[in-house]
């Protein structure tokens, strides 16, 4: 088996796929990419068992052959050269060698038949969309998903797909994020939860990506293919809770404020917020909200005060400054909205500009009980 | 306290070899002979030794064995602690005729403030020469005293004619007094701390005077600061009439060495039963659970872990034990094993001010 590549190029895709390559491995296979190759077409992979990715590249062969490489000894020399061509021979003793305009490099290769095959996907729904609007749905999402391994439904993102519209939603019982596209419509209604590792690997290749993205689906795992990639993971299994029971419907306290302003005062502010609760208290009067944060335990306060635009009673709400800080950072309008009922209920924050045609943004977060 | 410190008047009463004095009392035979209380199992440990076997070196605390080979002849009793506690509160009702500030450090010792005393008699020495005598007329027991102006030079003072003796040390004499101590005879300094000391160059209390409080700080941590008062003669501990106790705990000592953790269980669920029982009876409950394991080679270790809240009962100290022996893998055999509780409810509560609560609401899924 022999191929020449160019040396950039294949760094380049490599990088990408050795995302997906773990630290440590139970299985030591798992430490390598699988490059299989037929005449020109090189598919490389790499897996950890619950997601493989493998992308295709142009190469110079007319042989076939399918062999596992060592990534990190092949990225860590890779990352070493200049552009040039790089030739792949295998020889005899189980070892390929490169050779490049500097000299010689051999690296043992296990048989690729050993490498785990990627799951086939039987009778797969499908959707297509952008790969810039998946990337956004994606960074939009995930950084509300939970960490809980009690409820590991909560640590992924929920898709949501139906003739209407398609939705992604994360929680981790806190805070909430509902991301919805009119736009984009699915042929049928499908639900299923993406795990977070892949989602991350995605939202790295396809943030600006004017390629589509091809989702095929069923009862247990998902498939992304786009431009030259192919992604394959295995869903989180489980019954994703039902949230729309917990967006409050009445809220007749609004309050519009200018995001930069509120997000850089509750930033300050939250300094001075004990260490452990990061506690925040809003009271808003009139056209004033008052941000203010103690911390009893080493006598620090801050308070900052805004105008806004408000409408409703005058209340007093707490929440933890640092999902405050986090939503807020994740919007990018100019302007937003925060809607309340009582102290005791989620508040809902939407941006109020700055959306796409058929973009809608909810979060929610649940306050923190004050008593005094 | 109604007295400046220099100017009370303190005793420290100790009873001459207690327990093995009281099994002489009761029983003529033994009169006169060697005798150790406790010690006379496999492995037990002499509780106190009568004043015939001390002159073969027979200490308390020491093994039955070792006792043994140093006074074959020596004569083992069982303890029969009801009856010294009967014997105990019998010289405590003397002492109260005398003061209310009584303050018994265990059944043979206690410190009395006779400052104000109920009969009006202005020498302590001459209170304490009293005492000594109704208790060897009542009782028929030898009582050794110490008298002088804190407990510390009280306690020290009470061990310097015994066995029935007693030693005043006036305010005057104070400072000489405690700059001839051995500074072995310091109540507070045990072998280690004496080793550490006479490396240092300190052998009595004139040594001792000399280094500065940092120096003192500097190489005993917290103790230093006590070592540079004491030496000044400046104790101001107070005769507490009720002691509070700051640590309750129980524990055995095995026949057999235990090598495995399963049999340790076994042994520290007992443990913790029995220490429930106390705990409840004297209405006790603690935050601090500490697990001590002393090994085979009698290398001792403990463990310990604070709780938010206060328990007494025998499974949460069970489970906080269990949770503390497998921390861990046994270095060795173990000898014994014991559990405490300190951090007690009957600490005066320091009132911190109430913390805000602030509670991170869920959503209801």
């Amino acid at each position: 088996m022999k191929f020449i590549v160019s040396s950039s190029y294949l760094l380049k895709q490599l990088q990408v796929l050795g995302g997906v390559i773990n630290n440590s491995n139970t299985l030591p296979i798992l430490d390598n990419f699988l490059f299989e190759l037929d005449q020109n077409k090189l598919t490389v992979s790499a897996s950890d068992l619950e997601t493989t990715m493998s992308s295709v590249l142009e190469v110079e062969s007319d042989a076939t052959g399918s062999i596992a490489v060592p990534a990190r000894l092949l990225l860590d020399t890779l990352k070493t050269f200049p552009e040039q061509p790089l030739t792949f021979v295998t020889e005899d003793n189980n070892t390929i060698e490169i050779s490049s305009n500097h000299g010689k490099y051999a690296l043992a290769y296990a048989d690729g038949e050993e490498f785990p095959k990627a799951v086939e996907l039987t009778d797969p729904s499908a959707t297509t969309m952008l790969g810039d609007v998946l990337a956004t749905a994606i960074s939009k999402t995930i950084f509300a998903t939970g960490n809980d391994d009690l409820r590991p439904v909560m640590s992924g993102v929920f898709f949501q797909f139906s003739p209407e519209n398609i939705r992604f939603v994360s929680t981790d019982a806190h805070k909430l994020v509902k991301y919805e596209r009119s736009d984009i419509k699915a042929s049928e209604v499908a639900e299923f939860i993406m795990p977070k590792k892949p989602l991350n690997l995605l939202k790295g290749i396809l943030g600006g990506s004017e390629s589509d993205v091809n989702i095929e689906y069923n009862e247990s795992n998902a498939k992304f293919t786009f431009d030259n990639f192919e992604l394959v993971c295995r869903l989180i299994d489980g019954k994703y809770p039902n949230y729309e029971a917990v967006i409050p419907k009445e809220n007749p306290n609004k309050l519009t404020i200018d995001r930069t302003q509120f997000l850089n005062s509750v930033k300050r502010v939250s300094i001075f917020s004990n260490k452990t609760t990061h506690q925040i208290r809003l009271k808003i009067a009139g056209a004033e909200l008052n941000i203010s944060a103690e911390d009893i335990d080493y006598s620090n306060k801050a308070e900052e005060r805004l105008t806004c635009d408000y409408q409703g009673d005058d209340m007093q709400i707490g929440f933890n400054s640092r999902f405050l800080n986090e939503m807020l950072n994740n919007l990018a309008s100019d302007e937003v909205q925060l809607e309340m009922s009582l102290p005791n209920r989620a508040g809902i924050l939407t941006p109020i500009d700055g959306l796409d045609e058929g973009e809608h943004i909810t979060m929610l977060v649940m306050p923190v009980m004050l008593n005094n | 306290m109604e007295q400046p410190p220099s100017d009370r008047k303190i005793i420290h009463v100790d009873m001459d070899a207690f327990y093995a004095s009281v099994e002489q009392l009761d029983n003529p035979e033994l009169r006169g002979k060697p005798v150790a209380v406790g010690g006379g199992e496999k492995r037990g440990v002499v509780s106190a030794a009568s004043y015939e076997a001390r002159k073969y070196g027979v200490k308390s605390a020491m093994s039955g064995y070792l006792a043994k080979k140093k006074c074959p002849h020596l004569i083992f009793v069982k303890p029969r602690f009801d009856r010294y506690k009967e014997l105990s509160q019998k010289i405590r009702k003397i002492f109260l005729e005398y003061t209310e500030l009584v303050e018994p450090l265990s059944l043979d010792e206690a410190y009395l403030d006779v400052t104000n005393n109920k009969k009006g008699i202005p020498s302590a020495s001459l209170i304490a020469k009293e005492i000594r005598q109704r208790i060897k007329e009542e009782i028929g027991l030898n009582a050794s005293a110490g008298i002088s102006i804190n407990k510390f030079i009280a306690k020290v003072a009470s061990d310097y004619n015994k066995p029935n003796g007693q030693k005043t040390v006036p305010p005057e004499e104070v400072e000489s007094f405690l700059e001839a101590l051995d500074i072995r005879k310091f109540y507070g300094v045990g072998k280690v701390t004496a080793e550490k000391m006479y490396q240092l160059g300190i052998f009595s209390g004139k040594e001792l005077k000399l280094k500065s409080i940092e120096y003192l700080n500097e190489h005993f941590g917290k103790s230093g600061s006590y070592y540079y008062q004491v030496v000044r003669g400046v104790h101001n501990s107070e005769v507490k009439p009720h002691r509070i106790p700051k640590s309750v705990g129980t524990e055995h000592t095995f026949f057999e060495n235990l090598s495995s953790e399963v049999f340790m269980l076994e042994k520290l669920e007992k443990i913790a039963h029995e220490l429930e029982r106390r705990l409840k009876k004297s209405k006790i409950a603690g935050k601090t659970v500490t697990l001590k394991i002393k090994y085979s080679d009698f290398a001792q270790q403990t463990r310990s872990r604070t709780l938010p809240y206060y328990i007494a009962d025998k499974s949460m100290i069970f489970d906080t034990v269990k949770e503390l022996l497998y921390q861990e893998k046994p270095q060795n055999s173990v000898r014994l094993l014991g559990i405490s509780l300190s951090n007690l409810n009957t600490e005066k509560k320091t009132t911190l001010p109430e913390k805000p609560l602030s509670v991170q609401l869920q959503f209801d899924f």
